[in-house]
């Protein structure tokens, strides 16, 4: 910014100001009513008692959702499938993105054709796919199939509590992954030239400029990926609802918790719990992001 | 729709974008709203249910035609809705946007009428509606505080279903009658067919889930919900009955899940040739003309346990939407609905039985050897339903008795939990 | 590449070991959709059909009259939000990476709280509101609330954190104002971001299954996967019409992928080493 005039550098910073808000208005106009007034309705429930079906009432009762949810033992077992669902399923998930990503950026035959195959699952609504994965974790369907074939041992993943939450995480795992790796496909296509050829005059190896280019280049792209990671294993529904018919069992062994907030809030039709129950899951999640943008530092704006 | 245009192209793309869908906002009002501008008649009002297969919705336009035919001033809407059905009523309720007639099953009867959201509809029947036709027991089910709420219009129980054939392969003849005679003759049923250490055919399939077990832990004298509607199942009259569930899986090993053999229904198991017998209702006998056609299988009466015939009972009614604004015409709806004409239209596809006692003779169905057990299953029938909390005592009973059938707790410790946790749940939320 | 041979060897094993254990289930699927429901539910894996059967298909496409309109309806919501997205979403992440202005961290953290929230607890809230605009039942009200999305605001900030100011400051020079630079600098060099961005956003809006199943009641505005949910039966799965509702349903955003993919190849040539 060093060849600008101090003029035009005062002239720039209050155009700036409304430059970014007008670049921000259709955002803030929409998220605004779409997103953000939902949310700020659902966190006004969450501290009061609710009714909204028939005779409508509203009932302030201050902290009592939140003390329920420490007395709630639903809430801890969602809470830690949930937890160890995210802790194996993101960090596998970023590596296999990476790892296609990198590989089918390279000059290998037919990627073309690979990233097209890869990206099948994704591009499949999880309904659908979770009702493929269905019929292929019957217990006489196509997994147990290879499995015998191979001499492995079978299970029975949809009626056993403890295969069943592992076979969302497989199924989770590779229809996610292709999502990411297109992410970081379009990452690296951004990552300049001659960065590499620099280095490679200098007579750096193929690993050194892995390491000191493409990873820090792909820095703030990880972030996000990490992220949304978090946050959609978070958020897992879909697979758990289908895969238990909405109940989270067997046993409660794939109740996650955001299947415990629909349940409260659409079968027992206590909103003023699930939504207490919500802020929660926000809280959680808002604390992981800003520990990782600690850890992320970005370079801030000059 | 290439990205990459110059701004000036993809500028434009955005502005055609926001204008087709400004026009579009013009073309598509909804035809409700056209509809009001009109004069009071012809009236259009909207029903809603869920199908269970892709020939009812046939069927029951064409219900709805004929009645449209006797009543010209009157246009119904029929709009299904497949997925999560009471989660969108109760949504479209809140936002009153909901339709004027719709399904409701026995099961979540309790709380719609609870919330004052139906209408009562003692004061529109007529004498010459025939009330007292219908089977009293799955009128009941739709009654509060004296009103009565809805008129069902189906009902299904369960009944035994058995493969004839293998039957025959091991020389029985008669199906079982008691439930002591079921286990004995499950042990003979289940069989290891090219003797590799797994059984290719079980005795029973099993469903392991509340609604199909009330009748079992009401045989000893078990109740499921006590006087203040908090659940009573984990005592040990409930517990004797439902013993016999688990110890025959667990201890004989001649008993399925559908899940253990591949399969996600008991129909299914069934047709797939897994089991030799379930306990399935009136949906079954459709499915296996339909998806198993060289099926040889014959329908009895559920087993007697402790001496006592029970069963379980399924019914759906219509109800009419307190809020709705054309109240005789629903009622004309329902009324024919559920009156003799049509539901003989509707009960001739055999996937649930009607509910009025001379549709159900006229049909033939007290005769009919396939359907006669489900018939007769009405007089002694626990309809499911208890109460608004029983979705809530579901999923946990659900969850834990689960648990117990893979032996990973005892049955007292799995219920004991499964209630505690219900009640529980019950006590917060109210 | 200079790789020993037996590496790249290696290397395509793996790659096409993983493109099988992908495209299996789906081979499955698509068999599965000439099935009769007899032959599926009568078990066995096999891959071709015993008796090949257009009967499902047949049944969703010509016994459903409104099965055009459905696709016409997801068609017009899909592209639709998929431009508006483009658009706004990048006009918004572009803003908060390089543009300061008060309340840009503000912002950028409620965008971010946003996407904490789970879709099915603003469900019930967005479709009070949708109401009151009297917005059920019609294509705005499919298409505005998805007009801006904070994962691809929160993406394309990312994206734009380390574009090269160099380029900008040249821009400003050259007396263009910051939506000259925008438009006629910045986004044409974000071809890969907004490659991601359209397939994503269309994937997400042709997908989408619970808003509109809660805000349209009126069968001719259903959109494609509400109306192919018709054929899943109450007490019994269809597996036959699924299966064959979830072929026509995935093709048309592969489709779309397949297209798109060809701008992560010209970075091929760009980058040089796969590092």
């Amino acid at each position: 910014m060093s060849a600008l005039t101090k003029d035009r550098w005062r002239n720039r910073k209050a155009g700036d100001s409304l430059a970014g808000y007008l670049f921000m208005a259709p955002t803030i106009l929409i998220a605004g009513v779409f997103l953000i007034l939902p949310i700020a309705y659902a966190i006004a429930l969450a501290f009061q008692k609710v009714q909204l079906l028939g005779d409508v009432s509203y009932q302030f009762t201050g902290l009592k959702n939140f003390v329920r949810i420490a007395q709630d033992d639903r809430v801890w077992i969602a809470l830690k499938n949930t937890a160890s669902y995210v802790a194996i399923v993101v960090p596998i998930q970023t590596m296999l993105a990476l790892t296609l990503a990198l590989i089918l950026n390279s000059q290998i035959k037919g990627r073309s054709w690979f990233r097209v195959a890869f990206f099948l699952p994704t591009v499949t609504s999880s309904a659908v796919l979770t009702l493929i994965f269905m019929w292929i974790y019957n217990s006489n369907g196509l997994l147990n199939g290879v499995l015998s074939f191979l001499h492995l041992p079978t299970y029975n993943w949809l009626g056993d509590p403890n295969v069943a939450l592992k076979g969302i995480m497989i199924m989770n795992i590779w229809s996610t992954a292709p999502l990411f790796m297109v992410i970081y496909l379009a990452a690296l296509q951004d990552i300049p030239e001659t960065l590499y050829e620099a280095a490679t005059l200098d007579g750096a190896s193929r690993w050194e400029k892995f390491l000191h280019i493409t990873i820090p280049f792909l820095k703030p792209v990880t972030f996000f990926v990490i992220v949304m990671g978090i946050i959609g294993t978070f958020q897992l529904f879909d697979q758990s609802y289908i895969f238990s018919a909405g109940s989270g069992g067997p046993n409660d062994s794939t109740l996650t918790i955001v299947l415990l907030i629909y349940q409260y809030a659409f079968k027992n039709l206590d909103m003023g719990y699930a939504l207490a129950l919500t802020l929660m899951l926000a809280a959680i999640l808002m604390t992981s992001t800003i520990i990782q943008r600690t850890l992320f530092k970005e370079e801030r704006l000059d | 729709m290439k990205i990459g245009l110059k701004k000036s192209g993809l500028g434009s793309l955005i502005l055609a974008a926001i204008a087709l869908v400004g026009c579009l906002k013009q073309v598509t009002r909804s035809p409700s709203q056209n509809a009001f501008k009109q004069e009071e008649s012809p009236v259009t009002i909207t029903l809603s249910g869920w199908q269970s297969n892709p020939n009812e919705k046939q069927l029951l336009k064409q219900v709805i035609q004929a009645f449209e035919a006797k009543n010209p001033d009157i246009n119904v809407k029929y709009e299904v809705v497949n997925s999560e059905y009471m989660d969108v009523i109760k949504t479209r309720l809140i936002g009153d946007v909901a339709p004027d007639v719709f399904y409701l099953d026995a099961l979540e009867a309790p709380l719609l009428m609870q919330y004052n959201v139906l209408e009562p509809l003692d004061s529109y029947i007529t004498p010459a509606f025939n009330l007292a036709d219908f089977e009293s027991s799955m009128l009941n089910a739709f009654k509060h505080n004296g009103k009565l709420y809805g008129l069902p219009k189906d009902f299904s129980t369960l009944a035994l279903i058995y493969n004839k054939k293998t039957f025959a392969a091991v020389g029985i003849t008669q199906p079982p009658q008691t439930w002591d005679q079921l286990i004995a003759v499950s042990k003979k049923l289940t069989i290891d067919q090219n003797n590799d250490q797994k059984t290719d055919q079980y005795g029973f399939g099993l469903a392991p889930e509340l609604a199909r077990q009330v009748f079992v832990l009401k045989a000893f004298g078990g109740q499921l919900m006590g006087q203040n509607a908090y659940a009573t199942f984990a005592d040990t009259k409930s517990l004797k009955g439902l013993q016999l569930v688990i110890d025959q899986y667990r201890r004989d090993r001649t008993s399925a899940q559908p899940t253990d053999v591949g399969a996600t229904s008991g129909s299914e198991m069934l047709g797939q040739g897994k089991v030799a017998m379930t306990i399935e209702g009136t949906w079954a006998i459709p499915y296996f003309k339909e998806t198993f056609p060289e099926l040889d299988f014959a329908t009895a009466e559920v087993p007697t346990i402790n001496g006592k015939s029970g069963t379980m009972a399924f019914t759906v009614a219509y109800v009419m939407n307190r809020k709705t604004k054309h109240k005789k015409a629903a009622w004309k709806l329902i009324a024919y609905l559920t009156g003799a004409e049509g539901m003989n239209a509707w009960a001739k596809q055999g996937l649930a039985l009607p509910t009025r006692r001379s549709v159900l003779a006229r049909l033939g169905y007290n005769q009919s050897p396939l359907y006669a057990p489900f018939a007769k299953g009405a007089k002694y029938a626990t309809i499911w339903q208890a109460g608004k909390n029983l979705p809530t005592v579901r999923m946990n009973f659900n969850n834990q008795f689960i648990s117990a059938l893979l032996g990973e707790q005892t049955l007292p410790q799995a219920m004991k939990k499964a209630q505690d946790t219900a009640n529980r749940e019950i006590y917060l939320g109210n | 590449m200079k790789s020993l041979r037996w590496s790249t060897s290696l290397l395509y094993i793996v790659l096409i070991a993983y493109t099988v254990i992908t495209l299996l289930p789906f081979a499955w699927a698509l068999s599965a959709s000439f099935k009769s429901l007899a032959e599926i539910s009568a078990g066995g894996l096999s891959l071709l059909p015993k008796q090949l059967t257009l009967a499902n298909y047949q049944t969703i496409f010509v016994q459903e009259p409104l099965f055009g309109r459905w696709l016409m309806n997801s068609a017009i919501a899909a592209i639709s939000v998929t431009l508006l997205n483009l658009l706004f979403n990048s006009m918004a992440g572009y803003a908060l990476a390089r543009i300061q202005f008060p309340g840009n961290q503000l912002w950028f953290f409620l965008i971010l709280a946003v996407l904490m929230v789970p879709g099915q607890i603003t469900l019930l809230p967005k479709f009070l509101i949708l109401k009151s605009l009297g917005w059920l039942n019609t294509y705005q009200g499919l298409i505005v609330p998805s007009a801006v999305n904070a994962t691809f605001i929160f993406m394309m900030r990312q994206f734009f954190v380390n574009f090269p100011k160099e380029l900008e400051e040249a821009a400003a020079l050259d007396g263009l104002g910051r939506f000259g630079t925008f438009f006629q600098i910045v986004l044409p060099l974000a071809k890969p971001a907004l490659a991601a961005q359209t397939i994503f956003v269309f994937m997400g809006s042709w997908n989408e299954f619970l808003m509109p199943l809660v805000i349209l009641s009126d069968p001719e505005m259903f959109t494609l996967p509400l109306g192919l949910n018709a054929f899943k039966g109450q007490y019994i799965s269809y597996w036959n019409y699924i299966m064959a509702a979830s072929m026509i349903f995935t093709l048309p955003a592969l489709a779309v992928y397949a297209f798109f993919n060809r701008y992560f190849i010209q970075g091929v040539a760009f980058t040089g080493g796969k590092g």
